[in-house]
This record gives structure tokens, sequence and C-alpha cells, in this order.
């Protein structure tokens, strides 16, 4: 994952930045842990549905989001208006997401080796249920794809973002994010056939 | 039918993730206490880092008033190994050993400063004009007068080249600077001055009179092998040959 071109990607700005998001960018930069803050109210939900989606593990995701918050300060040294705060808090999570990533793999895989999937709530109707068990056979097939097709996948299907969103929260050309995304989706699909889910 | 299961899958993680996200407070208060302490643990390296920065800049600072310093690098540039000059360590602690140390370092001569070094080409090309360009050896010059001495300072080679430099930039006795530098190249033949020692060395030769010595000590850098005031050495070349 090129990770210095994450950040800094020449291309124009999606969104154009508020006045109250500069000031509060002017006081990230200073460290002000207020500004911190402000910036976990305003966005948290946003990063850790992105970290949920792409760990597919709740107490990863959580971390994830931890880190990705402590690590901001610092990273606004980076930051050059060039995208809204809420893409370069996701970028810094694709930057921080290999090794959680890795680590709720390993734990899928233990668990289900041991058959010891977390059951869904039993109360939920029928329809819940069935959702929550599509979810959880995509998360494992995302165990199988390289972190660059899985962080593209969720971002352009998951989260139904445009291939230039991603290809600046991820800094490559979209060119390499279409790429990314067949070869994701080709893979995945054999991962479904094999699970043999009608 | 596997495009259709993935559609399906991928708006289920889509929905199930949406679903799931709570308040995040106890994130937050993660968040904000690894802020803190992150603060912490920056101050107090902080406390640790800045008197021993204080302690090096200090001891530079004397080191730098006193003299000392070329003595302490060289003393920490054998420490670890590196040397650029590995015949002469032998030299200095030899010369030490066999002469006491006469000399505090805050006597010593004040090393050549770049503005004596620009000074030379004025005096080079005064030399090169037909104005009384050879001087007569004085009774005085013996080669043995201006090294006598040196080695009873730490820095021998520093020492050695700031005598000779002294004696030929300053007193004006050829005799005595090139002694001075015949000493210096014979204790620092690849020394860090020793291309422009090798060139004043020149100079005392033809101010001394010493013409066929001159020209062959000037040869090497007229001929820009030397890679060191190339036009001068020509010129004086030149003006010996006329």
């Amino acid at each position: 994952m090129n990770i210095g071109g994450l950040l800094f990607s020449p291309t124009a700005p999606l969104e154009d930045s508020s006045q109250d998001e500069q000031g509060l960018v002017a006081r990230l930069a200073s460290a002000d842990p207020a500004a911190v803050g402000e910036v976990y109210d305003q966005h948290h939900r946003a990063v850790r549905a992105f970290a949920s989606r792409l760990v597919g593990d709740a107490a990863a995701a959580e971390d994830l989001v931890h880190e990705v918050f402590v690590a901001l300060p610092r990273a606004m040294r980076g930051y050059r208006f060039e995208s809204s705060l809420r893409t370069f808090l996701i970028s810094i999570a694709v930057n921080h997401a290999r090794h959680h990533v890795r680590s709720a793999t390993r734990r899928r895989a233990a668990m289900s080796r041991l058959a010891l999937e977390p059951e869904g709530n039993s109360a939920d109707p029928e329809q819940l249920q069935r959702r929550k068990e599509l979810a959880s056979l995509l998360t494992r097939a995302l165990d199988s794809l390289p972190l660059e097709q899985r962080v593209t996948f969720v971002l352009c299907e998951v989260e139904e973002r445009t291939s230039r969103e991603v290809a600046e929260i991820t800094g490559v050309p979209e060119g390499t994010v279409r790429t990314r995304l067949h070869h994701a989706k080709k893979k995945l699909r054999e991962e479904l056939s094999q699970e043999g889910v009608p | 039918m596997t495009d259709d299961l993935l559609k399906a899958a991928t708006r289920a993680l889509h929905d199930e993730t949406s679903a799931e996200a709570g308040d995040g407070r106890f994130t937050r208060a993660r968040v904000m206490a690894s802020l803190h302490q992150g603060k912490v643990k920056r101050r107090t390296r902080l406390a640790f880092i800045l008197p021993i920065a204080a302690c090096l800049a200090a001891g530079t600072a004397w080191g730098a008033a006193t003299g000392r310093l070329p003595a302490v690098f060289r003393a920490m540039g054998q420490l670890v190994g590196y040397s650029s000059k590995p015949s002469e360590p032998k030299t200095e602690a030899k010369s030490a050993a066999t002469t006491p140390k006469v000399a505090r370092a805050s006597d010593a001569p004040v090393p050549p400063s770049p503005r004596d070094e620009r000074d030379e080409p004025d005096e080079h090309l005064a030399v090169a004009t037909p104005e009384p360009l050879k001087l007569q050896p004085t009774p005085s010059a013996k080669p043995s007068a201006a090294p006598s001495s040196s080695a009873s300072f730490q820095d021998a080679d520093g020492d050695l080249y700031r005598l000779a430099h002294e004696a030929h930039f300053s007193s004006h006795d050829y005799a005595r600077a090139l002694a001075g530098w015949d000493a210096y190249l014979q204790a620092a033949p690849r020394g860090r001055l020793a291309t422009e020692a090798r060139y004043n060395r020149a100079i005392c030769l033809l101010r001394l009179g010493r013409d066929a010595e001159a020209r062959q000590a000037l040869e090497p850098f007229a001929s820009g092998k030397m890679g060191y005031r190339q036009t001068e050495a020509r010129d004086l070349l030149d003006e010996l040959s006329r």
C-alpha cells in the first residue's frame, strides 16, 4: 500500500473544507486535545463504520479507531486541505489497518476452527439473521484478499465511494483502483461459490 | 447467481456495520487518555534530553574556548575506530612520549584562520612580480629552528602547521618556515593541510633562492595534479624560467 502518496495526492479536493473545519485543522496542528475530541465527535461514526467493514471485527475496529485519533495530531503535519478531514481520517485508518486486519483475520480463523463463531441474537427476525450471516460470510471471504484489494473493495463497494475518492484515499491512480476492484470481486466470487451458500 | 450473492453480502455488510456503530464514548475516553499519556511521555523525555544537550553544548563551548576541542574530536575518532590519518597516531604518541609537555593548551598559537589562508595568494602574486623576488638565506636560517618545540603541544600536527604558518606569514622567516613545513609534512604526509603545506614549502624554497628545488616542488601544482593553486604555480614557474 502506498502510504507516502496517500495523504498528499495532488488531485483536486472533492469537498470544500468549511471555515469551521479550517479552524479545527489549525488547532489540531497545534496538538490541541480538545480539537481531537471535537473531530472525534464529528467523524468517529464514519471512521468506525469503515474500520468495521474493513477488519470485520468490532473490537479490532475500535482499536483501529483509537489508533486513528491518537495518530491524528502528528498526521496533521501532512494535511494539505486537498481532501476533506473525513477522507483524511479514512486514509489514516487505511495506513494503520494492516496490523488490525491481520489480527482480526487470525482470530476469525481460530474461532472458525474451534466452532466458536459468535452466534447472532436469536431474538432477531429471520431476515436480520440472514443479513448477519451474509455479512459474516463476506468478511471471511475478504480475509483471503491482499490488503490493497480488501481496502479497495470495502471503499468502493461497501462504502460506495467513487473510484476517484478511493484513489485519493489510497494514493494510487484510478486505473489501479479499478484493476484492484476487478481482481477483488473475482476472488470474492470464487470464495463465495466455494462456500456453497444458496 | 454468485454476483447476486456478492451484492447481497456487500449490502448486508454495509447495513450490519452501519447499525452497530454506538456512541463510541469508551473509545473517545481511550483516545483522550492516550493523547494525555503521549504528552506526559514527551515532557519526561524532554526533562532527560534537555540537561544532556545542555551539558554537551557547555562541554563543546568549553573545549572550543580552551582549544582542546580538536584533541577531543581526535580522541573520539580513535575511540570509535575512525581516523583519516592512519599513520599519524604513532608519530604523535612518539613525540608526546619523548618530550615533556611545557605549554598549556590555552597558550597554543592561534590556528590559521581562513583570512590568513586567503592572504596567501596576494603574497604569492607579489612573489611572481618582477620586484625583488628572491631573498638571500639569512644566517639564522637553520632547518632545525622551528619544529623543536612543536612536540610539546597536544595537537602535534596542528601546532606544527601553526608554527610554520606563523614563521612564513607573520615573521617572514622563510628558512624557519621551510623547516616548519618539512616538519609538518613529515608528521602528517597525508594530513588535512598537507597540500597547502607543500605549496607553502615551494614558496619558501623560492624565497630562499633554491630555484631548482622550488621548480620541482611547484611542478605538480602547475600541472594540476594537486588540484590547488594551479594558475599561481604556473605563473611562478614562468617567472622562474625567464
